[in-house]
Order: structure tokens, then C-alpha cells, then sequence
């Protein structure tokens, strides 16, 4: 198409235009600017003027310092953990849910285990700390019946990183297992039949049929979930944080949230955050073109 | 044969010990809040019935001025929000979905582009900050008036349409934004009610935002007392402007307790929707193949 035609063209769709124009206002106001602000992290914030470019004082100070390497430290160990403890957890329910007739007890585990996905992380907190409490929780009625003394969990920080990861998995085990489950429900039934047939039992069938048949899913979702590395879980941390294990859990978006926004160090704070985007920028774009080049199907 | 039957048993037994493990602490927390708070410390950490029974919490909370206009405050934003989230999404899907026009491709490219990269919760600050719209619900509101996911998902509902009804539409001379208003929107209510229950979902239980974002107590939603309450463990705030509060009444209530109550208060309107989001949300999620 030649400029005059592409101009002609414009012009006769304004509607279309006019039409797109809120939403596009929308993504550039409130989503393109403060990511092209992120040059903040080059710079030093001024409340009156022009900011002053620094260059990369920011990431040097950042980089030294040793609060930033631990947060960092946090971040890595909190993220693997949760990728090694919790990922697998939703393919097993689906893997479970999967062997049910359908029927009233299909139905209710599959409501059940859904709905804590809806909950606040305020509201989850509240109820963790409630299960998780030192004197009448309910983790230590069990503990006290098998004679184990209690244990306060929420200000212990050999085990408040635990506390993260079976909150998630309390959150998200039978929601995440949605997307499986679609998967398996796509499977040809006469495979299973002609196993059956065979002789193979209900776990050589999970084994063999439904597991290599959700290997593309759990691929997609590996990756999805890697772009969300370095993020660890920031409201979960918000919310399940207290003085105590601080050292232990502070990550990378709840340290921003506090030189940031609490203490004003802006350009400090954006560095950190942009160190986190670009990480997670290369993670994400990463496993993308090696799952392409491996598997041929990347996330998008 | 008999094998078969036990690894059905085991698999039945292990799904019912998971269901347990949800909904225990969800009943707990309920029979807390309805105890008689004289005698809640003898409700167990497992126990799900109440210790007598008591609607003294509730009338507690719900005589706190405080609370009532953040339930207000939520459902404003709440109702607000997920309207001018329906519009703009539906108005950009449909252009973005149903018509060819110089630039789309530059469009679609940056929106995936929004999908991989987040800007800092600084910029965004900052920027609130200098738009002046620091203290108003404009800000949480506006902060995500368009998930970028839930975009897509209209978009793949509303290519599904046929072409043949907008056609006969544009025969009969109808633009573009009477073939949306009057064709697409009316065609898509299932998938218009599945995003009103995300977006509605997500606006209730929003807290962070609010947090940063508004200073003034009177402006928080219910989302945001509650976080005093449970995580900073403010109980002043919980029993502030409390009218006929006496020295005995206090020393008879537990907080615990209360903070129950809140959680209880908090969370009833998602399990009102819940049958709806089972519906729609199974549903939706399914065929977008997005996990949020």
C-alpha cells in the first residue's frame, strides 16, 4: 500500500480510531510512560526541576550493597523452592481429580479446591496466621496429638520460608490444576480403552497415556512461571511478613516497596526494580526460543 | 480386579484429606467469629462448630464507622472499576478483533510487549503522583483499567462472531460503533459476565494499591482495614468510634475473634458469586488458556 492510499485509509476509518483511541490512551498514559520513567534508575530524582543523569551509580550502589545481595539471595531460594515444591503439585491433582467418575464427589473436590485461588492474600494471611498460631493453631493440635511440642511458626525463620510455600500450594494446587485437566479431557479415550484391554493398571494409564499428553502444557506453564521468577511472590511476602524473618524473606519487590515508596529513594528503588524487569525479561524470552528450538512451541 | 479398586479408594481418600485441608481453616475462622467470646478458647485450632453461640463480633464490626464506609468504599470501587473495565476492554477488543486498520500490527505488537514487562511500582507511584490523582480512587481505579490478558480473551470470543451477521449489519448501512454496540455487545453477554466476575473479583480483593495510593483512612477499602487488622495487628482502629463500648464489654471481647468476624465479612461476597465464578471462570479459563 502506497502512503496516499494509507493516508486515505486513515482518514476513513476515524471511527475505528476514535473507537480505539480510549484504550490506547489508557496503555500509554498508565503503562508505556512509567515504563519509559524507568530511566529514573539512570537518574537522580529531583522534586523541583529536571532529574540529573548519573549513569550507572544506582546499579553500582546496588550492587555493593549487601542488603540488595540478600534480598537477592532470598528471591533465588524462595522462587526455587516453590518451582521444585509447589509447580508439580497442581499436574498431580489434575492426575487425581482425572481418575474421579463425574459425578457429586468430582464436583465437590473441584469446587473445594478452587476456591481458595478467590481469597485475598489479606485474607489468607489471616487465616494462616490463625492456623499457624503458636498456642491453639490448628498445625499444632495435630502437632501436641503426636506428642510434638509447638512450634510458632510465623516468627521462626527456619521455617517461615515453608510457611510461603505451603500457603501457595494451599492457594493455588487445585486451581492451577484447571489447565491440566482441559489438556487431559482432550485425550482420545480410546487410548485408555485399548490400555484397559491390555491389562494396564489406573497408574500405568497415568504413567503412560495421560503424563506424556500434558508434557506440552506442563512445558508452557514451566516458562510462564519462570517469567514470574524473580517476582517470588510479592503479596504473599506483604502479608506474611513480620519482624522476625524479615532477613529471611525479604525479596526483591517488598525491598523496593520499603526504599521506595516508604523511604523515598526513588531513583534507588527503580534501579532495583529494573534490575528485577530484565531478569526477568531474559528468563522468560529465554526458555521461550529454547523451548522453540527443542520442542518446536513456544509460549506465544 | 482388586488392586484396581484400592488405588480408586487411596485416590478418593487422598482428594477428601486435601478438601479437609481447604476447608478447615475456612470454618474454623467462621466458628471463631460466631462463638460466645467467653468461651472461644475452648474452640480447638481443627474445631469448626462454635463454642456457643454469639453474633456479638458482627455487631461489633458493623457499628464501627470505620469498617462500614470501607464496605462502602469497596463496593464503589469495586462497581466503578469493573464498568470502566468492561467498556474499555470490549471497545478495544472489538476494534482490535473485528476490523483491519493502518497500524494494528504496531498495536498488538506493544501490547505483547505490556505482557512481559511490568513497570516498577515506583514509576507507577511517581506518576500518580504527578497526575494528582494521589488520594482519589482515580488512581486505584485506573491502575489497571485494561488486563491485557483478559483482552485477549474478549478478542478470541469476539472472533468467534460470524462475519455473515456483521455483514448483513454493514448492508443495512450500520458503522462500526453501531454494529458493536448493537451486535457485538448483545452477542457476547456470557463472555461480558465472565470478565465482569474477574475484573470484579480482582477490585474486591485489591489491597496493595489502595495502600500506596491513598493516605487518607477514610478513602480505604475493606481490603485495607482488614490488613491493619490481621497483619499489623492494629486493634485500636478495630474498636475505634465504637459507640456504648464500656470497660467490661471490652474485657469480654476477644480479637481474635473479631479479626475473624472481618475475615468472614470480607470474604461472604465472593462466596455469594461463587456458583456464578464456578460457571464462568472454569469456563473461561478453560478456553483462553490463561492462568490469573
Amino acid at each position: 500500500m502506497r502512503r496516499g492510499g494509507s493516508l486515505k485509509r486513515i482518514r476513513k476509518d476515524w471511527i475505528l480510531y476514535l473507537m480505539l483511541l480510549p484504550g490506547m490512551l489508557y496503555f500509554v498514559i498508565f503503562h508505556i510512560i512509567p515504563i519509559v520513567n524507568m530511566k529514573l534508575a539512570f537518574q537522580d530524582y529531583r522534586i523541583i526541576g529536571e532529574n540529573i543523569w548519573v549513569g550507572w551509580k544506582h546499579f553500582e550502589q546496588l550492587f555493593s550493597s549487601p542488603a540488595f545481595k540478600d534480598v537477592l539471595l532470598n528471591t533465588v531460594i524462595i522462587s526455587t523452592m516453590k518451582i521444585i515444591f509447589i509447580f508439580p503439585v497442581p499436574i498431580l491433582v489434575s492426575l487425581l481429580v482425572n481418575e474421579l467418575r463425574f459425578g457429586p464427589f468430582r464436583k465437590y473436590v473441584q469446587s473445594v479446591s478452587y476456591l481458595p485461588h478467590f481469597l485475598s492474600w489479606v485474607v489468607i494471611a489471616g487465616i494462616w496466621i490463625t492456623l499457624l498460631d503458636p498456642l491453639d493453631g490448628g498445625v499444632n493440635v495435630i502437632r501436641n496429638f503426636f506428642q510434638l511440642p509447638s512450634l510458632d511458626y510465623m516468627t521462626s525463620k527456619e521455617h517461615i520460608r515453608w510457611v510461603l510455600v505451603y500457603s501457595e500450594m494451599w492457594r493455588s494446587a487445585g486451581w492451577d490444576s484447571i489447565l491440566y485437566l482441559a489438556a487431559i479431557l482432550k485425550i482420545n479415550p480410546s487410548l485408555y480403552e485399548a490400555a484397559r484391554i491390555d491389562g494396564a493398571t489406573t497408574l500405568q494409564q497415568m504413567r503412560y497415556i495421560t503424563l506424556p499428553a500434558l508434557m506440552s502444557t506442563v512445558v508452557t506453564l514451566f516458562i510462564l512461571n519462570l517469567g514470574f521468577f524473580m517476582s517470588a511472590g510479592f503479596d504473599q511476602v506483604f502479608n506474611l511478613m513480620n519482624d522476625s524473618v524479615l532477613s529471611v524473606i525479604d525479596i526483591l519487590d517488598t525491598y523496593v516497596y520499603r526504599i521506595g515508596i516508604l523511604n523515598g529513594q526513588y531513583s534507588y528503588a527503580t534501579a532495583a526494580s529494573l534490575f528485577k524487569g530484565v531478569i526477568g525479561l531474559i528468563l522468560i524470552l529465554g526458555t521461550h526460543f529454547l523451548s522453540k528450538r527443542l520442542t518446536g512451541k513456544g509460549v506465544w | 480386579m482388586r488392586r484396581f479398586g484400592i488405588t480408586k479408594a487411596v485416590i478418593q481418600l487422598i482428594l477428601f484429606i486435601f478438601t479437609l485441608a481447604v476447608l478447615i481453616p475456612l470454618f474454623n475462622i467462621l466458628a471463631m467469629s460466631l462463638s460466645d467470646p467467653a468461651r472461644v478458647n475452648e474452640l480447638s485450632g481443627l474445631g469448626v462448630i462454635p463454642k456457643g453461640f454469639s453474633l456479638i463480633n458482627y455487631e461489633i464490626i458493623m457499628s464501627n464507622p470505620f469498617i462500614v464506609k470501607s464496605i462502602f468504599n469497596s463496593v464503589f470501587i469495586t462497581i466503578v472499576g469493573t464498568c470502566l473495565n468492561l467498556f474499555l476492554t470490549a471497545i478495544t477488543a472489538y476494534v482490535l478483533a473485528r476490523t483491519e486498520f493502518v497500524g494494528k500490527r504496531l498495536v498488538l505488537v506493544v501490547l505483547i510487549a505490556i505482557m512481559v514487562f511490568e513497570p516498577s511500582m515506583i514509576t507507577e507511584y511517581l506518576l500518580m503522583k504527578d497526575l494528582h490523582l494521589l488520594d482519589s480512587y482515580a488512581a486505584v481505579i485506573f491502575y489497571k483499567a485494561i488486563n491485557v490478558y483478559y483482552l485477549f480473551i474478549l478478542m478470541r470470543f469476539f472472533q468467534e462472531v460470524p462475519n455473515s451477521i456483521l455483514e448483513a449489519a454493514k448492508i443495512d448501512g450500520a458503522g462500526h460503533f453501531r454494529i458493536f454496540t448493537r451486535i457485538m455487545l448483545p452477542l457476547s453477554k456470557p463472555a461480558l459476565a465472565t470478565l465482569a466476575l474477574f475484573y470484579g473479583v480482582y477490585h474486591w480483593n485489591e489491597y496493595f494499591r489502595a495502600t500506596i495510593y491513598l493516605s487518607d483512612p477514610n478513602k480505604w477499602p475493606l481490603q485495607v482495614v482488614l490488613r491493619q487488622f490481621v497483619v499489623t495487628q492494629d486493634n485500636t482502629t478495630l474498636l475505634k468510634g465504637v459507640e456504648g463500648m464500656t470497660p467490661e464489654l471490652l474485657a469480654a471481647l476477644d480479637f481474635g475473634s473479631l479479626q475473624s468476624a472481618t475475615i468472614v465479612v470480607a470474604v461472604i461476597p465472593m462466596l455469594l458469586l461463587y456458583p456464578l465464578i464456578l460457571k464462568y471462570f472454569t469456563k473461561g479459563t478453560m478456553d483462553g488458556g490463561v492462568k490469573e
